[in-house]
């Protein structure tokens, strides 16, 4: 790797021995993949946001971080909050929440708690290079933003976040860039989010480029979501609708396809519960939701006699948009909670079995016990 | 009459060290922070147990063995998962992947850099991985020349 006289003079401690460190680590990690150089950067969004006992590698090196006295170099969002206050349980299982939230405010964090960060806050632009964790707002920003940033891991967004740098490789190349598999689709009943996760289980670490539908944004969203949970895509495309997709000629960068898969209307019914009557908590919102997309829940729910308790995750702005809409006030308050903690965390800790239905693949996946529906099949379950 | 044969594979060195012990075959990629992200993988000795119910190997320990498999997927809290077992002592001895990425990469350097700990790991490709080399085999990874030898015993 080319290291310029700046980022030499870093690397022998001229800025202090925590940035060399983290500008060596980034040199390391860039190096495996041979990368050239490191590139400067936009913005980062950091996905360490849970303040647990588990994770003590992690706080040991914030601690040294802080006690050098360094701030993020560049803007940098953070990941939601666990759901530390809502349980005995979680306030125990997330007792460093508050030592956490003072760390990352001393850091110089914008204090956006959301994994939605693109939605608000930190919004890239087609091409800016960035540091982002995340897996979900990773493959949102390179697949729909046309932005470019590797799938990186918790620590290393804040080595990135600290120096202004991330070595360039992977997803910030245009030859990483196209697509390799050609996902046709054969469905009558278009589940974005369902989609997405059979595309992550069966092509894994592929760039797929998807024959054309007409997504919205929330598809696209909770779509990526998925195929980052069930699998590792960090980009995707979908021909004439995402930026880099204009045509299939131009996703596959004028190239043959590696292979063609076909996905069907059974493949995606085949993970939806038969038992819509089994859970008794009916979750939205992982990613987190846009006022937007809360309100459309609402619009379904409201003035019905709910049977489960529900809970829409939001991003903090959007939660108190949607706090102002008269679906908010119509809302069975009873039955409907709103938060702005990330589902997962908040429900992994908990002594009964979890009887959990969502329409969000990445929590279906990550959360033990939980079932997947449709969005439909969700707001049918909410009064079943 | 049975006999140890002794093979030897080249790879491509991505994280240097040498760890050599038995190896825990997995032929499905693996989420790592699904993996190590329950509430009883905060129990020292059971920090590094497979706890992802969608995984072949739900409920295996990977503390102390080789562990060969096909690539990592999920979470970007994966490299964090992985410093955490390194810094804890509670790794696999070393890892062949077939197709790295940064995730499993990060946790190996983060470990490397900041607590002088990480686990080597060899990429290698081919799908004769898992003809040669099952579960219980000796084998040893050499993270600096990427050789990987394997004991077996048929």
């Amino acid at each position: 790797m080319r290291i310029d006289s700046e980022q030499d003079a870093i690397l022998k401690g001229d800025r202090g021995e925590v940035i060399s460190r983290a500008l060596r680590t980034l040199v390391d990690y860039g190096t495996v993949f041979n990368a050239k150089r490191l590139v400067p950067i936009k913005s980062a969004h950091l996905a360490g946001s849970f303040g647990t006992i588990s994770y003590g590698a992690y706080f040991h090196v914030l601690d040294q971080i802080l006690k050098e006295g360094v701030r993020v170099k560049v803007p940098t969002t953070i990941n939601p909050r666990p759901g530390h206050d809502i349980s005995l349980l979680n306030r125990i299982a997330f007792i460093k929440q508050n030592a956490l939230d003072y760390k990352l405010k001393a850091l110089g964090v914008i204090p956006n708690y959301s994994c939605a960060c693109y939605e608000q806050d930190n919004i890239p632009a087609a091409g800016d290079y960035l540091a982002w964790a995340e897996s979900s707002a990773v493959v949102f920003s390179n697949s729909v933003l046309g932005a470019r940033t590797n799938r990186n891991s918790v620590l290393i967004d804040l080595c990135s976040a600290i120096t202004g740098y991330t070595p360039e490789f992977g997803y910030l190349l245009d030859e990483n860039r196209s697509g390799n598999v050609a996902v046709k689709i054969k469905i009558n009943q278009m589940d974005a989010t369902a989609l997405g996760f059979i595309i992550g289980q069966k092509i894994v670490n592929k760039v797929p480029v998807i024959e054309h539908f007409d997504f919205s944004r929330s598809d696209l969203k909770n779509m990526g979501a998925a195929m980052a949970a069930a699998g590792s895509i960090g980009l995707f495309h979908v021909e004439g609708i995402t930026p880099e997709a204009s045509d299939i000629h131009t996703a596959f960068a004028g190239s043959e396809p590696e292979s063609t898969i076909t996905i069907t209307q059974s493949d995606l019914n085949s993970l939806r519960t038969k038992h819509l009557d089994n859970s008794r908590l009916v979750v939205f919102g992982c990613p987190h939701l846009t006022c937007k997309e809360a309100s459309d829940i609402a619009a379904h729910i409201t003035g019905k006699r709910l049977t489960k308790n529900i809970w829409l995750c939001m991003m903090p702005q959007a939660k108190s948009d949607f706090e102002k809409t008269d679906y908010y006030k119509t809302l069975d308050a009873s039955h409907v909670s709103v938060y702005c903690h990330c589902p997962l965390a908040a429900l992994t800790v908990q002594l009964r079995r979890k009887q959990v239905l969502t329409s969000s693949g990445k929590l279906y996946y990550y959360l033990e016990g939980t079932e997947y529906g449709t969005m439909e099949d969700c707001l049918k379950a909410c009064e079943t | 009459m049975r006999d140890m044969i002794t093979s030897e594979l080249q790879g491509r060195a991505l994280v240097a060290g040498y760890g050599s012990g038995p190896a825990l075959v997995s032929k499905t990629a693996i989420n790592f922070a699904a993996a190590f992200g329950r509430p009883q993988n905060a129990i020292p000795g059971r920090r590094a147990v497979i706890n992802d119910r969608h995984h072949e190997l739900f409920k295996q320990n990977i503390k102390g063995a080789v562990l060969l498999f096909p690539a990592c997927i999920g979470s970007t809290f994966t490299g964090m998962v992985l410093l955490q077992i390194m810094y804890k002592k509670e790794a696999p001895l070393a890892m062949v992947v077939q197709h790295a990425d940064p995730l499993l990469i990060a946790g190996s350097v983060l470990a490397k850099v900041w607590f002088n700990c990480g686990i080597p790991v060899v990429e290698y490709s081919r799908e004769d991985l898992y003809a040669l080399v099952r579960t219980g085999d000796i084998i040893s990874v050499n993270g600096v020349n990427g050789k990987i030898t394997i004991q077996t015993v048929r």
